[in-house]
């Protein structure tokens, strides 16, 4: 029995109650809104009261759903308040009447800081028109913050005072107030776009990105400047493509992406030949992104040859705008390139859409030199191309050992069940283990595509009775474990109780690995009907197997299944595998099945931490505990740490206190982490073999235990 | 949101859905620009810091430690003991670490291309619009937004400063989300009748003021960072650790926790990444529903998982079915719809594709698989069904304007005013 395993997972357990039990002590993360039922006067009445800041907070709350001018008057006093500012905001920004523009535009004049800063905001985000003289005063504020806020405020709002009010900023303001007004400008400039008013838009871009200001505003205005513009701001973007300033350069290539039009996709084509190493692949990457089908004979010649970092950017951009039309070329590409550069052309060939590419392929392999069969033959796979059968045929029985191993493979990914009694029988002729296995996969391939599995599995079954020697049954049998179904099982079976000792051994092997619960009561069924030591053992083991790694079982039958299981295992080490379920799969039926168990004498300690180990996870159930405790056999005492040490040698630290904290009224202690030095909060001796030492007393009586690093601690009970 | 802007959009989109279906093979920079032994050139390494790395952040950021492009240098929690512990593990493998409690002066670093952020999700939106604004890329936890109006925030800022910007709901980077999802855009379970996402819980709730505890040192736990964009109120420990602001101090639950993911995969496989439903329905017999413009229903299940694992999907076309989940396993209504492939099973959704395509991006610029754009418009759907269910009626949405037809208290829960001096 893995005990360390065991001990393990009970850790794992006791952490993950802990974290439960944390997130249930955690306040609620909200509550529920009234809607439309609420009542706007109540609500006010509570704004006006001295009710706690929690409740006016969630008057607030409500009040923007349903509050309209008539809440204001009960708003506008709380934007004063520190606390309570926020949440007034949220319900005036709301409220779609000219009350709330009255009460923060008020406000202004009354707050400073970072109250006003809010207030501000708030306007801006109503677009308030009447707060623009306000606003433009506030731009001169000896608070940058608030002239800021004013500044974007006045983006937002956007009327002619507005933008003439920013442009000056922008020229001649305070330094730290013209980014803001920058960002005021840009948001004025997209507006104007917007109404079709190109011209304004580029003048406020054109007046930001000629200041002196931050790189990233010169950066935005710079990109608004050249969409703006249409194909006129072509050689602006040229302009960014050719600079050595980093942020330029990669505007330039979002922009190339983004401008649409013809001349734009053609002057970007231009910069190509012009264009050096890793930058040539970019601006080819970029016109990929364009989407438009005439860039594709740019790409195309770009994957064709030059710069290997080019080629291959080039290609993996042929990956997503490509078509058939690019067959023939990359066909050539995967012939001539480099390994990297034929890989990468390759990787695209396999997944290109429309009629002709396949032709192709198949073109090319009928007349391949030795050089390019087996990568034309993987091509020929990846595609499943049907008509390139007689040709994978033909290469299976090629002279070249990785000719024949790629055509195996292609044949697994283009043939159908009707050419499998053909694959299975070159088992039998395979001239290698190598080539033995990549039959194996390719038989195997070849019934997993298939809609009709169960033919195919009986026809891979039938090869059963032919197989000569053991590795050939071997691999029969593995095929049809890796691909299930009723009829393999059934073969399987069938074999498994054979008087042919080798068939025999091989199916067990494979029923200690099948993927399906359907092998359950077969194994149950060949449990009981052999009479053979080992072969009930294996037959047992299997179906625990089962339980344990099957997730999505349902709970019930898993517990049932355990139930049988522990009634008809002989050995105790079999018993321990089940006890390992129970441990995994905890539930009230799984806790009964070791609380049993622990009067099995064999199985006592196993099960003993089962039981602590399931109780322990129902959150916050004392009275379960103290049951499972109980049955364990472990009653309430009354428990005493006088001392404990934890350490080796002279590096040792005192984890009194820590024990203490973690001891209840029983002999076991539940510590928060199954690393000791987790526990105690660091390691004392690093590297060295530690030992916990624990003083304690149990009902007045004086006991001591010593215990390996991270077991899990119980106190023997003082003699 | 205008006509003109809406066509900006659509084009945008157009490139992301193309890089969307071309999952298999992400952006990539080739071996040979590697140093020897796979040592990336300091130029060629792609310079980062990590924001808010707690439970899920540290599997994230594993993810990121084990690409050999990339190198740490700075970590910012607003806790104490994480921020130390982050910054240990970082040094151990990068040397240096610099650790900040206020996340502008990380984002202050000129050296900083990148950013990871794995803050509680009240952060997130917020964070990636500051880091967008300081010029950095970002790969961000989801949900991404607390509200449609942060959605649609978020993709704006995206879009106007150029960053590149991935959400982290990495199913989209795995073979067997895949594969579902090119079946349903290429036609092969024929016209496309019914998306299933299955979040797991449908609870909509609003945030509390919970008991007040004595606040500690700003050094030790930052509340007034903590909070951010949130409304105020006390310190409480347990609030540290909790499901705070899920749904942003207004709707939560499962919906948009599991939602922006399940969800966000239907959109995909519909190729709705550039639109929402236009009505939303609430729960009946166990199930929200949504109907987009073509008639396509899409149903938000809350009756637990399917036996292929967490997350599942399911897309129901006139000719066919396909269905997967966490398990890496697919289920379809005939084996000949996988045409002779094998997808490879990958169980538990490792998070290192997508994490990978992210990198990419931040070379090449291009789109990454869930771009702001994306990201918006799915959560914008998760909200809009948290909106349904929570007043529990029918609502009809416009998704140009991005606006719930006739109905006030719909249009009221799009978003949530910020506390100071937070805006976008």
């Amino acid at each position: 029995m893995k005990k360390f395993h065991l001990l393990a997972c009970l850790a794992l357990v006791a952490a993950m109650t802990t974290s439960a039990s944390a997130a249930k002590r955690a306040p609620q993360p909200g509550v529920t809104l009234k809607t439309s039922t609420a009542d706007q006067h109540k609500l006010i009445e509570l704004l006006r009261s001295n009710a706690a800041p929690a409740a006016k907070a969630l008057a607030c709350k409500q009040l923007a759903l349903v509050g309209d001018a008539e809440a204001v008057p009960a708003l506008a006093p709380l934007l004063g308040s520190s606390e309570l500012a926020a949440w007034s905001r949220i319900a005036l920004e709301v409220i779609p009447d000219t009350a709330a523009d009255d009460a923060l535009r008020g406000a202004m004049g009354q707050l400073q800081g970072r109250l006003l800063v809010g207030v501000i905001n708030s306007l801006g985000v109503r677009r308030d028109t009447k707060a623009v003289d306000s606003l433009i005063a506030r731009l001169k504020d000896p608070d940058a913050d608030v002239a800021s806020a004013a500044a974007v405020a006045l983006g937002h709002i956007g009327t002619a005072p507005s933008i003439q009010a920013l442009q000056t900023a922008v020229a001649a303001g305070p330094k730290q107030v013209r980014s803001a007004a920058a960002e005021g400008c840009i948001l004025c400039a997209e507006a104007a776009l917007a109404q079709h008013d190109a011209a304004q838009a580029i003048k406020l871009y054109d007046l930001v990105r000629g200041s002196d200001l931050p790189k990233t505003r010169i950066v935005e205005a710079t990109r608004g400047a050249i969409l703006a513009r249409g194909s006129e701001g072509i050689p602006l973007l040229l302009e960014q493509l050719h600079s050595a300033d980093k942020a330029s350069y990669n505007l330039g290539l979002r922009v190339a992406r983004e401008l649409p039009g013809r001349e734009v996709t053609d002057a970007v084509a231009a910069e190509l030949p012009k264009a050096a190493g890793q930058r040539r692949g970019m601006l080819v990457m970029a016109l990929a992104d364009r989407g438009e089908a005439r860039v594709l004979p740019i790409v195309l010649q770009a994957a064709g040859n030059g710069d290997e970092e080019v080629q291959i950017l080039a290609i993996r951009a042929l990956k997503r705008v490509g078509d058939a039309s690019c067959a023939a070329a990359l066909l050539d590409v995967v012939a001539s390139g480099s390994e990297e550069v034929s890989k990468a052309a390759l990787d695209v060939v396999g997944g290109l859409q429309g009629n002709g590419v396949d032709e192709q392929v198949v073109k090319r392999l009928a007349a391949a030199p030795d050089s390019s069969r087996a990568t034309l033959l993987q091509l020929t796979g990846r595609r499943h191309i049907a008509s390139a059968l007689p040709l994978l045929w033909k290469a299976a029985d090629d002279k070249n050992e990785a000719v024949r191993l790629a055509a195996t493979t292609a044949l697994g990914e283009t043939a159908d069940s009707a050419e499998l009694p053909k694959l299975i029988a070159r088992l039998v002729a395979a001239k290698s283990e190598t080539e033995a296995a990549s039959i194996q996969r390719a038989v195997a391939a070849v019934c997993l595509r298939t809609t009709d599995r169960e033919t195919c599995t009986q026809r891979v079954a039938a090869a059963l009775s032919s197989a000569k020697t053991s590795a050939e049954k071997d691999r029969i049998l593995d095929i049809l474990a890796t691909v299930g179904g009723s009829k393999a099982l059934e073969a399987v079976a069938r074999a498994a109780k054979s008087s042919d000792a080798e068939l025999c051994d091989s199916a067990y092997r494979v029923l200690g690995k099948w993927n399906t619960i359907d092998a359950a009561p077969v194994l149950l069924e060949l449990h009981k009907a052999t009479t053979v030591e080992k072969y009930k053992s294996r037959a047992i083991r299997a179906y625990i197997r089962m339980a344990r790694q099957f997730t999505t079982i349902p709970e019930p039958q898993r517990a049932e299944m355990c139930r049988t299981a522990m009634a008809i295992a002989q050995h105790d080490e079999d018993k321990r595998l089940i006890l390992e379920v129970c441990l995994r799969y905890p539930s009230n039926e799984m806790l009964a099945l070791a609380t049993e168990a622990m009067k099995v004498p064999g199985l006592k300690d196993e099960a003993n931490v089962v039981v602590l180990s399931i109780a322990r996870g129902k959150v916050g159930d004392a009275t379960e505990l103290r049951k499972a405790l109980a049955q364990a056999g472990h009653n309430p005492v009354k428990l005493e740490i006088v001392k404990a040490l934890f350490g080796a040698g002279a590096n040792t630290k005192d984890v009194t206190t820590t024990l203490r904290r973690h001891a209840k009224n029983y002999r076991v202690i539940f510590l928060p982490s199954d690393n000791y030095n987790e526990a105690f909060g660091g390691d004392p001796a690093p590297g060295e073999v530690k030992k916990l030492t624990i003083n304690y007393r149990v009902n007045g009586k004086s006991g001591e235990v010593s215990l390996s690093e991270n077991a899990t601690v119980v106190l023997p009970l003082p003699r | 949101m205008s006509e003109l802007k809406r066509a900006d959009r659509r084009h945008f989109l157009k490139s992301a859905m193309s890089a969307g279906a071309a999952l298999a093979v992400p952006y990539f920079v080739p071996g040979r620009v590697l140093g020897k032994n796979g040592a990336v050139p300091p130029s060629e390494q792609i310079v980062m810091g990590a924001i808010g790395i707690g439970g899920r952040g540290t599997y994230v950021l594993g993810c990121f430690m084990e690409q050999n492009d990339v190198r740490f240098v700075a970590n910012c929690d607003v806790r104490e003991e994480r921020r130390r512990g982050v910054k240990n593990r970082l040094a151990e493998k990068y040397g240096a670490c610099e650790a900040y409690r206020d996340f502008r002066d990380l984002l202050a670093r000129a050296d900083i291309d990148a950013v990871l952020i794995t803050t509680g999700s009240n952060w997130h939106t917020m964070l990636a619009i500051t880091a967008a604004k300081a010029g950095k890329d970002m790969y961000c936890e989801k949900p991404c937004s607390k509200n449609i109006t942060e959605s649609i925030a978020l993709a704006d800022t995206m879009r106007r400063t150029a960053r590149v910007f991935q959400g982290g709901m990495q199913r989209r980077s795995l073979p067997q989300f895949t594969f579902a999802a090119e079946l349903a855009q290429q036609g092969k379970l024929g016209k496309l009748e019914t998306v299933y996402a299955h979040p797991d819980g449908l609870t909509t709730k609003t945030s509390s003021w919970p008991q007040a505890e004595p606040e500690p040192p700003k050094e030790q736990v930052d509340w007034d960072m903590f909070l951010g964009t949130a409304a105020w109120r006390p310190y409480n420990s347990h609030l540290l650790s909790a499901e705070f602001e899920k749904g942003g101090g207004m709707m939560g639950g499962g919906c948009l926790e599991w939602g922006s993911h399940c969800i966000d995969l239907c959109q995909w496989a519909a190729k709705m990444d550039d639109t929402a439903p236009v009505e939303y329905f609430p729960i009946e017999n166990g199930q929200a529903t949504a109907r987009y413009a073509n008639g396509l229903k899409l149903v938000v299940r809350n009756d637990g998982w399917l036996p292929l694992g967490s997350c599942p999907v399911r897309y129901e076309g006139t000719t066919g079915w396909v269905e997967t989940g966490d398990s890496g396993k697919l289920e379809l209504s005939s084996p000949e719809l996988l045409a002779g492939k094998k997808i490879t099973e990958i169980a538990n959704y490792p998070a290192t594709f997508h994490v990978r395509n992210f990198l990419d991006c931040v070379k090449s610029r291009g789109l990454t698989r869930v771009n702001a754009q994306v990201a918006c418009q799915s959560h914008i759907v998760c909200h809009a069904v948290n909106i349904a269910i929570f007043l529990n009626r029918k609502l009809s949405y416009d998704p140009v304007k991005n606006e719930f037809i006739g109905d006030d208290e719909a249009n009221r829960l799009r978003g949530e005013a910020l506390r100071d001096p937070w805006r976008f």
